[in-house]
């Protein structure tokens, strides 16, 4: 599966500033174990005891993980993930 | 009832009985703010004009300092003001209309109260000015730096380079923006600061959890953007169900709900006339000896050399830090471990995420895990040689930690120790409230505040501008400051509380007013014209408090009263479609009618040249410190 990983400002200074990473991987988190290999330090940002952290949104095409199958989530290829902070509240 | 009202040996004086009519709702609140803080109020006989509007801020140990409040920053202009033109000028009307549907008023006097609020701060903030060395005698805001600031985080997310937010009025249809309507009538607002209530209560609903996922992200986008376009599938389904089987579904998932209620309804509760009696802010003090703020001199501002130590999330707390940063102070911000997720949240300017910058671009940031012993030490570290503490922890969380008032305090006795939370100020803590989560839409929604802005807005609910969120911020800020000049003046050290809902309560004084004590109330006139129109190019908003001010109206675009009211305005209407809002504002201005351009891209009040000199322009355009001292 090719996947299109749209990466947030914040994380940039680990993926060499680059703003979309093209990678494989059948889900969420086979893609972001890829994406470590690649970048180490991005994985620790997003993912806490195998959940994804609660601060943080992440998408596959405009739906957000948490109502799916969570990192669990499968891909379909052509699938574009992006990754969000969230905080709820004011 | 016994209240700690701080500033009992000190005054203000000037023309707050009689003002003139522009600046009536700023020296309404004055008087109550005033009152609450114990200050004797001395009304002087000058009315002031319809530019300025001046009192003195007086205490035994300083020599008065004069608070000016003008309409505008800029000292060049004098077109008139009134709270509406001053939130049509100024980008609230914009920002409201995100989600109501159109440019239009809040319904209440909100920029006055926050004028109003910073005023007085103004006034305390130079009198610890003197007291510490400084030579001031003069403080003033204007209602325009008011509303500035109060939109300050969206006119960032607007300006930056890359990929800036572009919602304008009615950019979303009000009927897709909470609050929800159930199947009996009740029109409610939900909460929930985890997405795993929401997934559990539309499940129960009998709606598809990918729905609610698209639900979930506009819910979040309300408090950063001010719309939430709900998937239609929820509102419709919801509206299906009684408002107290939704209650109950809402009891088994951990999702919270309040119907939005009336102030009358709010004034009923056994709490209520309490915090409006006390005021905004709860204080408590114990002498404190060891507590001489350092000297200051030259240009130094107010809190110049005292320290403020910071631990708070979002928007109230973090603007109340903004505030005592732009009077002087050095702001240590604590952030967990990593960094407040809130930097990373878009748009961006220079790495950072504008909105949070607005908020934040003046502090020191240290990383500390409070959960950790190691982290409490740090922080009473830090605690032993500041001055002012401050937290929006929820409620109860700072006992275990060790941070509580009576811990920080046994460390340094002279500290102010200030928590700005979300339903009260400690009696409404027990109310039915603090189930909820003290959030600005809940408070809303509880308070009052929010029916009164759909009445005025033709909407079912509050505004998804965080008109509280930004209140309650000034309002902590002021209540330190406060805190600080008792300290100076009388050596205590001690405790200062507010909340969302004490600022609420104060949005509302005026209306809780004829409840309470209806013999003291004013007779609040409705202005004659009032509206946002459009013209050939754009909208403009006009006010006509008094006759003389519809005379001159009439006049200035040459028709005359003499049909029925719905005749008049549809005439008005009509003729304003002639020529452009800049066109008409010219006309009126010159006839001294208060009415502006609606801005209705933020974008454009960084090009408004009356507006300058409240603003920065850079990475995205910033909003400076509402105060002038000298």
């Amino acid at each position: 599966m090719r996947i299109t990983v749209n990466i947030p400002t914040i994380l940039r200074p680990l993926t060499n500033n680059q703003k979309r990473i093209e990678i494989t991987g059948l889900n969420v988190l086979e893609v972001i174990d890829r994406i470590e290999q690649q970048y180490p330090g991005v994985k620790e940002k997003l993912v806490t005891e195998g959940q994804a952290h609660r601060f943080v949104n992440i998408y596959i095409n405009d739906n957000d993980i948490r109502f799916s199958e969570g990192l669990s989530t499968s891909l379909q290829d052509g699938d574009s993930i992006t990754i969000l902070p969230a905080v709820a509240g004011g | 009832m016994n209240m700690n009202r701080p500033l009992t040996s000190c005054m203000i004086t000037g023309p707050l009985q009689n003002p003139a009519p522009d600046f009536s709702a700023v020296a309404s609140s004055l008087r109550y703010q005033s009152g609450a803080l114990g200050m004797v109020c001395e009304t002087g006989e000058n009315a002031g004009s319809n530019a300025a509007f001046s009192f003195e801020f007086k205490t035994p140990h300083t020599s008065p300092v004069i608070c000016d409040v003008t309409g505008w920053d800029d000292a060049s202009r004098h077109a008139p003001v009134t709270e509406n033109i001053i939130q049509a000028a100024c980008g609230l009307m914009s920002v409201h209309g995100r989600a109501s549907g159109k440019s239009q008023a809040l319904g209440v006097n909100y920029v006055s109260t926050l004028t109003a609020i910073l005023a007085l701060q103004g006034g305390a903030a130079a009198s610890i000015g003197q007291l510490r060395g400084l030579s001031l005698s003069n403080s003033s805001v204007s209602m325009a730096a008011a509303a500035l600031l109060s939109v300050g985080q969206y006119i960032a997310g607007a300006t930056v380079f890359e990929s800036p937010e572009t919602l304008r009025p009615g950019i979303i249809p009000q009927s897709a923006c909470p609050p929800f309507v159930s199947a009996d009538g009740v029109i409610f607002e939900l909460e929930t600061l985890d997405a795993g209530p929401w997934q559990k209560f539309w499940t129960e609903i009998g709606v598809d959890s990918q729905i609610a996922g698209k639900g979930w992200t506009a819910f979040l986008l309300r408090y950063a953007k001010a719309i939430a376009p709900m998937p239609a599938e929820l509102t419709a389904t919801i509206a299906k169900f009684s408002y107290s089987h939704i209650a109950e579904l809402c009891a088994v998932t951990g999702m919270a709900i309040c119907p939005i209620r009336s102030i009358d309804a709010r004034a009923q509760d056994e709490d209520c006339k309490r915090v409006w009696l006390q005021g905004p802010w709860e204080f408590a003090f114990e002498p404190a000896l060891k507590n001489t703020p350092p000297s200051i001199a030259g240009n130094d501002l107010p809190l110049s050399g005292l320290t403020v130590i910071e631990s708070c999330r979002r928007i109230q707390g973090p603007l109340a830090g903004h505030l005592l940063a732009l009077l002087g102070a050095n702001v240590i911000r604590i952030e967990p471990p990593g960094g407040d997720p809130l930097r990373g949240m878009p748009p961006m300017a220079e790495g950072c995420s504008a909105r949070f910058d607005a908020l934040n671009r003046h502090k020191i940031i240290r990383e500390v895990d409070i959960k950790s012993s190691a982290g409490q030490a740090e922080i009473k570290q830090l605690v032993k040689h500041a001055d002012v503490f401050l937290h929006n922890w929820a409620p109860g969380k700072a006992a275990p930690l060790n941070l509580d008032h009576q811990h920080l305090a046994a460390i340094n006795p002279a500290l102010i120790y200030a928590y700005a939370g979300g339903w009260a100020t400690d009696g409404a803590a027990q109310s039915s409230g603090n189930v909820m989560p003290g959030t600005d839409f809940m408070t809303q929604a509880y308070s009052g505040v929010a029916k009164k802005i759909a009445e005025t807005s033709g909407t079912q609910g509050g505004s998804l501008f965080t008109v509280l969120d930004v209140l309650g911020g000034a309002v902590a800020a002021q209540g330190i400051t406060i805190a600080l000049l008792n300290r100076c003046m009388n050596k205590v050290g001690g405790k200062v509380t507010s909340s969302l809902m004490s600022a609420a309560t104060l949005l509302c004084s005026d209306d809780l007013q004829k409840h309470y004590k209806p013999q003291n109330a004013d007779a609040i006139s409705k202005s004659i014209i009032d509206g946002v129109y459009a013209t050939k190019q754009g909208y403009c908003a006009i006010e006509c408090r008094d006759i003389k001010t519809a005379e001159r109206l009439t006049k200035a675009l040459d028709i005359t009263i003499d049909t029925d009211e719905e005749g008049f305005l549809q005439h008005l209407s009509g003729l304003l479609l002639s020529k452009t809002a800049h066109e008409w504002i010219a006309i009126l201005e010159q006839a001294d009618v208060p009415s502006a351009v609606v801005v209705e891209d933020l974008t454009d009040l960084q090009t408004i040249p009356h507006l300058q000199p409240g603003l920065t322009t850079g990475s995205y355009t910033k909003v400076i410190s509402p105060w002038r001292f000298k």
